[in-house]
């Protein structure tokens, strides 16, 4: 029996396929994919049309995070779009790792820079909205 | 040109060159499962499914050059909290004619990975009919092409 390509895997398809963490992944996924459209549309627009970005130095990044709301949005975003990379990246570490070995050395470096992405990230918006 | 800058470009370069290699092993996983690789886009009247395929394989690849910029992007914000002269002086760079064309690229990549994204929560939540998701496929083409090159119309404006 042959595997199906990657493509014929739709979503519903992954989720009967496997384990309640597959499900979890897939409600993860559309939850942060749907916060995401909000808050990344709105940062690009924010620090690409609002303002150019030729004028986002520091003093732009002092001033945004130095509000309550950009603060708590910068923060959302990191988080959101940090597990939204990681579960998409997943999916495709599944279909293209044929060995599980392979697969888990993918799996841990994903892993890895996410939470290392995630300390930083949070670090740099407390330290700016602290100053 | 300064140390910093040349990291930032390294880094690029290294974001630039994963995505190559995610592209052409997601691109040759494709061309294995048959049936070649036109996007459905072009040429001919897009087969049943065909459309379907071609926005799976755009979604997942502009889902990993998203993500791989986003790693540089949040190491780049970082050095903010360093010094306000280094993110300055890499923030310079995003300025420049080559960045700004790659920043249209990356809004084309957002635009249609939400496009598409919302599309699918929209036939997944209201089961929708295949002949309705084509319909909103090609409506998210047709936005992200309008968004896209507004978009980046203001982006290059200041190059003028």
């Amino acid at each position: 029996m042959s595997a199906p390509a990657a493509w014929e895997l739709t979503p519903t398809a992954v989720v009967d396929q496997d384990l309640p963490s597959r499900a979890f992944a897939y409600v993860a996924l559309r939850v942060t994919g749907l916060v995401l459209s909000v808050l990344v549309l709105g940062h690009f627009a924010v620090t690409h049309f609002v303002t150019d970005v030729a004028r986002d130095n520091s003093a732009f990044v002092a001033r945004r995070l130095s509000s309550t709301i950009w603060i708590v949005w910068d923060s959302t975003m990191l988080a959101a779009a940090l597990a939204h990379g990681a579960f998409g990246i997943r999916l495709a570490i599944a279909d293209y790792s044929t060995e599980a070995r392979a697969r888990r050395f993918w799996e841990r470096v994903v892993m890895a820079v996410v939470v290392v992405l995630f300390v930083l990230g949070l670090i740099v918006i407390a330290r700016a909205a602290n100053a | 040109m300064n140390a910093i800058q040349i990291a930032f470009l390294s880094g690029l370069l290294l974001v630039l060159g994963a995505v190559a290699v995610f592209s052409g092993t997601v691109l040759r996983s494709a061309a294995r499962g048959g049936r070649g690789l036109t996007l459905g886009l072009a040429g001919r009247r897009p087969e049943h499914g065909e459309l379907g395929r071609g926005a799976f394989l755009a979604h997942r690849l502009t889902g990993f050059a998203i993500f791989a910029f986003l790693c540089l992007h949040i190491l780049d914000v970082a050095l903010s909290s360093v010094s306000s002269r280094l993110y300055d002086d890499v923030q310079h760079v995003y300025g420049t004619a080559p960045l700004r064309l790659l920043e249209c690229g990356l809004l084309f990549a957002i635009l249609f990975h939400t496009g598409n994204g919302l599309r699918l929560l929209a036939v997944d939540g209201f089961r929708t009919s295949a002949t309705r998701s084509r319909q909103l496929l090609r409506l998210v083409i047709v936005v992200v092409s309008v968004l896209g090159v507004a978009g980046s119309a203001l982006i290059l404006a200041p190059l003028v």
